[in-house]
């Protein structure tokens, strides 16, 4: 049942690792000592950080956490909350003693298919669809819904732009196309402690390979611009790559935050008379008002990092395979970092332009955390051979998405003013993003 | 609404019931007890298990079907919600116990907090020594030592109820005197016990209650932790003074004749060497902390927990009367069926795969003891209360178990290096004094109309998670 190398010692048959004190380990008094002493849970309860409370609205139950317990022991969920913004960088960027799961094994299929995500065509196909498609996509959903004067910019904007985005990533065929939204979906959406989502994740996971199987065969044979097509030409050295590989490698992609930041800057807008104003007024605010509603209302709110070995961070004792819930959601409102950071403020002066990366912040300031989009890179400059980053591609697709609404509709408001809607997780775990934002206009 | 995208609304819509919860506080409606809440199926028949339901109300009072479901589906459930893995199988369990190195109790940190630097962390040769500095004193003759002192703690306290003017906790109609067993005697008892085996002046009982039951309700992870550590705080405050006097001067415990039998636990300590050197006061104390919190709850509810259970399941009941050696099978059935503790964590030290699971190294691995005691592999029929069944041993309690002739040992105290170190005390206290209990005691029935009532209201609470909290008997006074 176990694996373990170890040489036994003394005649009292006790086990102790060969050249280490360390994995089968004994503690020292001092740690707990200090650790007994350290900290209480006074001002919140664990049960609070699964509740229906939370799920609504994060932001006030994180401000506790990250004012007072910046690296809060969570005993009923069994794991650590990383708070405040340097500690939550440091953990992503420290892959050496931090790891992140793969989302397979969240959803339950680890070794279902290879993770190609890293393949310098996989990357490219996305990047390019991406550029090629965004301002089409984007006016096509604003025509279908232009003449009503009426729309849900969350499902009918934000939600379909990004399934329209992976549909033109994939090349998938028009007829096709209904099924294999739903299935990415469902796939995406499986990886929670739900069991009944789980359980469609783990059945969409199949049905998606079998779908796109022909597709990946056909693009073998004649490849064309796609992602699929740059899967099926990948050299790899254990075979070519299979449908399971394909859909094991869309599994590990962000399916988030485009939807999500997407909704939740156009809430934050229209919520907001003064910034929309800026926006509307200057263009140069659209990717200002971008990264804020990265900053301000991102939609994954934490990320999942577990321990390699046992390690002391924060003063704490973190064991190995501890889990870290690093709060991009409690970090980016940090008010040792930003100003007053409970502000959407499209133009901050202290939020870095660009992806700061890691310790190396290009000009010394700080990002809006999307852990969606993967860790800001260690590298201070991309290889000019690859394509921009994950936040560059996915911020230049909302200043597209979001110029070509405001191009195309005048006079936008909340459609019910006196019931604006807000940012919410559906389910515990699930993007908080506003999932509704009914609205009015007059098109141009 | 059109949306040129047909595939968009549909997805995006939640099935109604689920759509409203998005927390992880469902309120699962209470079942009958036996009976699971459907929690929905995979398309091949297996339930579906919602790690919510772990921390309902439901769960609370109605447990066992839901384990049924884990050990029969789910050997080793991944709970994503709460980031642990149960182990629910009685061989399982046994196994993951008895491997002491792969499946380490460090750092499980959540009592630590509260108790101190105790053995409960450690493993290994670590954990054999210390553990043995206070277990030595309560088994084999330590232990019978102790027991004169027992039995004249329950008599003293069952004779102390005519004095007692609290009509919940004692009264008398028509010749029939009602207590409440638990505010009369279980909660108070075995603290009694504690202390005079720990060697705490009689004027600590008072505060004593208050240590544990805060230090036992303030684990990490509850809510009142906070007072917990107040009370952990206390405890160490005034142990310190004790501390400081037994190094001058240890005290004994006396038989019934007045003699000295042994020194008592804290004046051992205090002479204990480890490593070339005396306990610190603080290391006392977190061994004090261990005996206090081990010593009181426990104890309490195995025995609230037998006696609800024996006045059940009267023919068992008039057995155990008819035969005083049947107290031992009585209180281990109890344990098996009911006991107070749910079960025991441990971090696996390696990456280990059961029934097909991988469990990365370093995972919180919950191991059922509830469920290892409900397991129809190994108790036939386990959801009844049987002092005469014959597949559980109820013989002298040991560390390496029990499987011969087709019996075994419960899991109620564990088993392997970390047995409970007061299962031997606590099944004294209980048996002697339920004995003596049964003395004094004519005709004892439960007095149902006082009884906690299920949620309809009109049949007794189940014993669920939790023991049994007040327990209501009449006996007769003639």
């Amino acid at each position: 049942m176990t694996e373990s190398g170890l040489t036994v010692i003394g005649a009292n048959g006790v086990a102790i690792p060969e050249g280490t004190h360390g994995d089968a380990g004994f503690r020292t008094y001092e740690v707990f000592q200090r650790e007994r002493v350290g900290q209480s849970t006074a001002k919140i309860k664990p049960a609070q950080l699964v509740s229906r409370e939370f799920a609504d609205d994060p932001y006030p139950l994180l401000a506790i956490l990250r004012e007072n317990y910046p690296c809060y022991r969570d005993w009923l969920n069994n794991c650590f909350w990383i708070t405040r913004y340097n500690d939550v960088t440091s953990v992503f960027t420290d892959d050496a003693n931090f790891e992140t799961r793969p989302k397979a094994w969240r959803l339950g299929i680890e070794g279902f298919g290879r993770d190609l995500r890293a393949a310098l065509p996989v990357l490219t196909a996305q990047a390019d669809a991406w550029d090629a498609n965004c301002r089409r996509l984007a006016e096509a959903a604003i025509a279908d819904f232009a003449r009503r004067g009426e729309a849900d910019l969350a499902t009918e904007f934000a939600a379909r732009l990004n399934m329209q985005l992976w549909l033109a990533m994939l090349d998938v065929p028009a007829e096709t196309a209904p099924q294999v939204a739903a299935l990415l979906w469902r796939l995406h959406r499986g990886v929670s402690w739900d069991p009944h989502v789980r359980l469609e994740g783990m059945a969409a996971a199949d049905e998606l390979a079998t779908e796109l199987a022909p597709l990946l065969e056909v693009r073998r044979q004649a490849p064309g611009s796609d992602l699929i097509s740059a899967v099926a030409g990948l050299e790899l050295a254990d075979g070519p790559a299979q449908p399971k590989d394909l859909v094991a490698t869309l599994l590990e992609m962000d399916f988030e935050t485009l939807h999500g930041a997407l909704a939740n800057l156009w809430l934050a807008l229209l919520s907001r008379a003064e910034e929309f104003d800026k926006v509307r007024g200057d263009s140069r605010y659209v990717k200002l008002a971008v990264l804020e509603a990265f900053r301000h209302s991102t939609p994954v709110i934490a990320a999942p990092r577990f321990a390699r070995h046992e390690v002391e961070r924060f003063g704490r004792l973190i064991p190995k395979g501890g889990l870290l819930l690093c709060s991009a959601a409690a970090a980016n409102r940090d008010p040792r970092i930003f100003a007053d950071p409970d502000r959407f403020i499209a133009g901050r002066k202290d939020i870095c332009h660009r992806e700061a990366r890691g310790q190396y912040r290009a000009d010394g300031l700080a990002m809006g955390i999307t852990p969606g989009l993967g860790p800001p890179t260690m590298h201070p400059a991309v290889p000019e051979d690859r394509p921009r980053s994950l936040y560059a591609l996915t911020r230049d697709a909302l200043v597209t998405a979001s110029t070509a609404l405001l191009e195309a509709l005048d006079d936008m408001a909340l459609a019910d003013e006196a019931k604006p809607p807000s940012a919410i997780c559906r389910r515990l775990g699930e993007m908080h993003a506003c999932w509704h934002l009914p609205v009015r206009f007059r098109a141009r | 609404m059109a949306t040129g995208c047909p595939f968009a609304l549909d997805i995006f819509a939640e099935p109604k019931d689920r759509a409203e919860d998005p927390g992880a506080q469902f309120d699962f409606p209470l079942m009958p007890e036996g009976q699971a809440y459907d929690m929905g199926h995979a398309p091949d028949g297996t339930p579906l298990f919602d790690p919510r339901i772990l921390q309902s109300a439901e769960f609370f009072r109605n447990p066992y079907p839901y384990y049924r479901i884990l050990r029969d589906h789910y050997p080793v459930y991944h709970d994503r919600l709460h980031n642990t893995y149960y182990v629910t199988r009685y061989e399982d369990i046994t196994r993951c116990y008895f491997d002491d190195e792969g499946f380490n109790t460090i750092p499980k940190g959540s009592s630590s907090g509260v108790l101190g630097n105790t053995q409960l962390e450690l493993s290994g040769v670590e954990h054999r020594r210390r553990r043995n500095l206070y277990g030595q004193h309560l088994v084999g003759q330590s232990l019978k030592n102790r027991i004169p002192a027992i039995q004249r703690q329950a008599r003293e306290m069952i004779e102390a109820w005519d004095g007692i003017n609290d009509t919940s906790v004692v009264s008398v109609a028509d010749g029939v005197r009602t207590v409440e067993l638990g505010m009369a005697f279980a909660n108070e008892f075995p603290i009694r016990v504690v202390c005079e085996v720990l060697g705490f002046p009689k004027e600590a009982q008072d505060d004593f209650y208050y240590w544990y039951n805060s230090m036992m309700s303030g684990l990490g992870g509850s809510e009142t932790h906070q007072q917990g550590l107040e009370a952990r705080q206390h405890l160490e405050d005034y142990v310190e003074g004790i501390v400081e006097a037994r190094r001058k001067q240890p005290t004994y415990l006396y038989d019934e004749a007045g003699n000295p039998i042994s020194k008592d636990i804290i004046s051992k300590l205090c002479e204990t060497k480890v490593d070339g050197d005396y306990l610190s006061t603080e290391e006392i104390t977190s061994n004090i902390a261990l005996v206090v919190g081990g010593g009181g709850e426990t104890t309490r509810g195995a025995i609230l927990n037998m006696w609800y259970l024996l006045l059940q399941n009267p023919e068992q009941f008039e057995a155990v009367r008819n035969d005083d050696s049947l107290w031992d099978a009585a209180f281990h059935e109890t344990l098996r069926h009911s006991s107070s503790i749910g079960g025991q964590p441990r971090h696996n030290t390696y990456d280990v795969v059961m029934h097909g699971v991988r469990v990365p190294a370093g995972s919180l691995m919950e191991m059922v003891d509830f469920s290892a005691n409900h397991d129809e592999r190994v108790f036939k029929d386990p959801e009844t209360f049987n002092i005469f069944r014959d597949d559980l041993y109820t013989g002298k309690i040991l560390r390496s178990g029990y499987n011969k002739n087709g019996r075994r040992n419960h899991m109620a105290f564990g088993v392997g290096p970390h047995l409970c170190p007061g299962a031997w005390i606590s099944h004294q206290e209980a048996v002697e004094g339920s004995r003596i209990l049964l003395k004094y005691l004519k005709n004892p029935r439960i007095n149902t109309e006082r009884m906690p009532k299920d949620v309809d209201g009109v049949s007794l609470k189940p014993l669920g998670i939790v023991s049994v909290r007040e327990l209501h008997l009449d006996y007769d006074l003639a």
